[in-house]
């Protein structure tokens, strides 16, 4: 099978800013998106949040910009910017007029090395970053047992058991110097990424980021460690009853290898098993527990091997009733057995391939989704031949191996169960 | 069955640069006389479709509350010889994305599919549109799934605060009355329900479309009379009434055990149609459009009063409004609400800035281009433009509809939008210090 090269340019600076462009010339815009190689998972118990504290504060000006400058000028400038923090990374992103990247390139790069923690911009902020919180868990249910899901998988206290927003009591204490050292330990050329999309060409792209990304020296960046290994005291069961809960929720999670971490040889067969276990209503869950049997409102699976450490395999199911749980999680047993067993065919294997490769091609006619792609691969421990052989190590994964990657991954001893539930009492 | 992957893997990795070219539609008609707006674009295999049909859930009866909804959801759950698993397994084995909604006003669709399997997946639009089934299990099926969302929805803060606003603002009217239904009336719906919603609504007098994608005049003109061209002609339903908006201000809370209330406060707006709608436009994103706006300024950057705090022009075909969002502590909401009323008050005796202007319409002509980054969300604003009835050259010339307003202008609008004494203000949580009804 002859194998086309996307349009794609690739080279490093110096400083060892990674940089890849990926042109295309459907609009007259650019994406720029840099993305450091920390997330909150770099962080320690007892000083959580500040991944995500010092990506809101990498707004709050520097030597050369003042307090929210940075968007201000975006936005004068008819673009719109935004970033985001997760477990393994943190990005900042701008899409605007092709002619702007340079403004863009100038300003991100000021804040990489330049960036100013004032007490007096840190105080309201810290505020907004708990209402933030406040928003995306406090106030809901479901993301409140994730947070203790994660811990029972992980393991207490472990990278990716504590929430990227921080716990409260941490993000109250977190002071300028706490943020500024995180900044000063992870915020380097030679621990980023940079991905430009759209309407330019390499040779633009190279000669901007060696004026303003260049100049800025390398520091040698220390390699990120994950544990290797999950926690001892599993199964365990996770249970969340709370009165602002009207439907309730099954859900088990498997630790699970990623591309890089524990046994990564059945990433892409994890890939294939998540889609056609769980993956839609023509899913093998969908069919047995929401089609056939109306146990279940709606059933899924999900996996994702971009992780440095150690991923998760997680099955869901909203019961049609509390009651149901028990015959729900006897079902899902059963299908998980025909799978173990070997039920899972070529033909099956085929359409699924099918659907994930269709999918990868509607996403490549949307402008952002590139940068996102790259930028979650590089800083996850991968390169760029890894994202380009997708297809093919996709289309490669045959129905043993789908077999093979269930009986990895399904084991007891790696499984935490949840069940999110009403509980009495007024509203 | 091979070598199909493969033909996937080679589309995938050989998906060339995408051509820099101006958006040009054409206006196709079919032998059948559908009409449609084309931009052909051969830079990615596949074509994006989205339409739409006069009428929506507005016009549904009461007792039926919640039909149009599920009708709509409905059409790709099995039609014609296919049950709703084997629609789904032919939609999968096409690679074709088939969807239905609908609004207050319209019930829409999209269709996504390759150049390969074009055929197939105009074939699927058809037979949903013309021949789709409403099984009685199917039926059950979604209706528990329906039922179990407004449970869900009624323990969202943000969405109790929205549905409520909705029916404060136009009691009495069909708008106040949300789309996804109420338990009572979902629970009697039978399939003759949806099958004669279905055939009341989808009829080609009134269909707007918008194609975008690797195909032509000509193949777009057959494949839209076969998917179409099966409807009944004939005009949808009477016109809804049209809407009082309130003469008076109203803050009502409702309670939830959360530690972050939310909150909407609305204004009676503009119709789109209005001449005043770019003055009103530039206006609401001075007032609360992104990071540079007066309220993110004073509510978040200032104060740490929210995280996220915004206003934006909402407009339907008998109505329109003004809806400013955020959400803060229990503890602090009041404080916000009190700062986003002293802005109003402000930018209403006060008015703009020159370079507030300035920024806004530099802003407002570029952000729009930065959305069209797929084909399907090129499709979409060309649709949305057909239903608001602007000419097809109108990209061309909105830059400059929004370099023409002068800050007086905004500045009178401002006084005309911006009135306290018609405010609605809902929130939802367990609010602190606020003086309201109940």
């Amino acid at each position: 099978m002859a194998v086309e090269r996307r349009p794609l340019d690739t080279f490093t600076l110096d400083n060892g800013l990674q940089v890849i462009v990926l042109p295309s010339g459907r609009a007259p815009i650019v994406t720029q998106l840099l993305v450091y190689k920390v997330g909150s998972a770099d962080e320690t118990f007892g000083r959580t949040g500040i991944a995500h504290f010092l990506e809101h504060m990498m707004f709050k000006g520097t030597a050369t910009l003042g307090p929210g400058e940075f968007s201000r000028t975006v936005a004068r400038n008819g673009g719109r910017d935004n970033a985001y923090t997760g477990f393994d990374a943190t990005g900042y992103h701008q899409t605007i007029a092709a002619d702007r990247l340079d403004l863009v390139m100038r300003m991100e790069a000021d804040r990489m090395a330049g960036l100013r923690i004032e007490e007096k911009e840190l105080r309201p902020e810290r505020e907004v970053v708990l209402e933030e919180r406040r928003m995306r868990i406090d106030n809901v249910p479901g993301a409140l047992l994730d947070e203790s899901v994660r811990a029972a998988l992980f393991g207490e206290h472990k990278p990716y058991a504590m929430p990227t927003a921080g716990y409260v009591e941490d993000v109250k204490k977190l002071g300028a110097e706490d943020l500024a050292a995180f900044y000063r330990r992870f915020y380097a050329p030679d621990n980023a990424a940079l991905i430009v999309a759209g309407d330019t060409t390499a040779e633009a792209v190279r000669k901007l980021a060696e004026i303003h990304y260049g100049p800025i020296p390398g520091r040698g960046i220390e390699p990120r460690h994950r544990p290797s290994e999950g926690p001892a005291d599993l199964p365990r069961l996770v249970t969340r009853a709370d009165v602002r809960v009207a439907q309730p929720n099954w859900s088990r999670d498997y630790l699970a290898p990623s591309y890089r971490a524990g046994d990564s040889r059945h990433a892409y067969a994890l890939q294939v098993l998540a889609h056609l276990f769980g993956g839609g209503e023509t899913s093998r869950l969908w069919r047995a527990l929401v089609a056939e049997s109306r146990l279940a409102l709606s059933a899924s699976a999900e996996y994702s091997p971009l992780s440095l450490g150690l991923s998760s395999f997680g099955v869901a199911a909203a019961p049609a009733r509390v009651e149901a749980i028990p015959d729900i999680e006897r079902a899902v047993a059963d299908q998980m057995k025909r799978v173990l067993d070997g039920e899972v065919k070529a033909d099956e294997v085929e359409r699924t391939q099918n659907r994930l490769l269709a999918a990868a091609i509607y996403a490549q006619d949307s402008l952002g989704s590139g940068p996102r792609r790259y930028a979650a691969a590089l800083a996850t421990g991968n390169d760029i031949a890894d994202v380009e052989a997708w297809p093919q190590r996709i289309a490669a994964v045959t129905a043993s191996d789908v077999t093979a990657a269930a009986r990895h991954v399904w084991r007891d001893e790696r499984a935490v169960t949840s069940v999110l539930k009403p509980s009495g009492g007024a509203r | 069955m091979r070598p199909r992957v493969f033909a996937l893997v080679a589309a995938l990795v050989g998906l060339v640069a995408l051509r820099a070219e101006a958006i040009e539609i054409q206006e196709v008609k079919t032998p059948l006389g559908i009409k449609a707006w084309l931009v052909e674009d051969k830079s990615a295999p596949l074509v994006a479709l989205s339409f739409s049909f006069a009428g929506g859930a507005a016009s549904e009866p009461e007792s039926q509350k919640g039909v149009t909804s599920l009708m709509a959801i409905m059409l790709t759950d099995g039609a014609g010889p296919l049950d709703a698993e084997a629609f789904r397994r032919r939609q999968e084995d096409a690679a074709a994305y088939l969807g239905f909604g609908a609004s207050d006003d319209r019930v829409g669709g999209t269709l996504r599919v390759l150049t390969a399997n074009r055929d197939q997946g105009f074939d699927l639009l058809r037979l949903a549109l013309t021949e789709p089934r409403f099984d009685a299990d199917m039926l059950d099926q979604r209706r528990a799934q329906a039922i179990a969302g407004l449970n869900q929805a009624e323990q969202r803060p943000r969405t109790v605060a929205e549905r409520t606003l909705m029916a404060t603002m136009f009691a009495g009217h069909p708008y106040s009355r949300d789309s996804s239904g109420l338990r009572e009336t979902l629970k009697t719906l039978t399939p003759a329900d949806l099958k004669s919603r279905a055939s009341a609504l989808l009829r080609r007098d009134g269909l707007i479309v918008a194609a975008v994608g690797d195909i032509d005049a000509q193949e777009l003109a057959r494949q839209l009379d076969r998917a179409f061209g099966g409807l009944p002609d004939g005009k949808p339903q009477a016109a809804l009434p049209g809407w009082n908006p309130p003469d008076k201000p109203r803050m009502l809370t409702i309670e939830r055990p959360v530690p972050q209330s939310s909150v909407v406060m609305a204004m009676p707006g503009i119709l789109r149609s209005d001449p005043d709608w770019y003055a009103a436009l530039i206006l609401s994103h001075i007032l609360g459009g992104g990071q540079q706006s007066r309220l993110f300024e004073q509510v978040r950057e200032k104060r740490g009063l929210a995280y996220s705090v915004s206003a934006s022009l909402r407009s339907s075909d008998k109505a329109g409004m003004l809806v400013i969002s955020t959400g803060s502590a229990n503890e602090r909401v009041a404080e916000a609400i009190h700062v986003i009323q002293g802005e109003l008050a402000r930018l209403r005796a006060d008015g703009v800035t020159e370079q507030e202007v300035a920024d806004a319409k530099t802003y407002l002509s570029g952000a729009l281009a930065l959305s069209l980054d797929s084909s399907g969300a090129i499709a979409g604003l060309l649709h949305s433009q057909q239903v608001d009835g602007l000419p097809r050259d109108f990209l061309d010339h909105r830059a400059d509809l929004i370099a023409a307003v002068p800050k007086a202008d905004v500045d009178r609008v401002a006084r005309r939008l911006l009135r306290d004494d018609v405010m609605t203000t809902i929130v939802v949580g367990k609010p602190v210090g606020l003086a309201v009804e109940r």
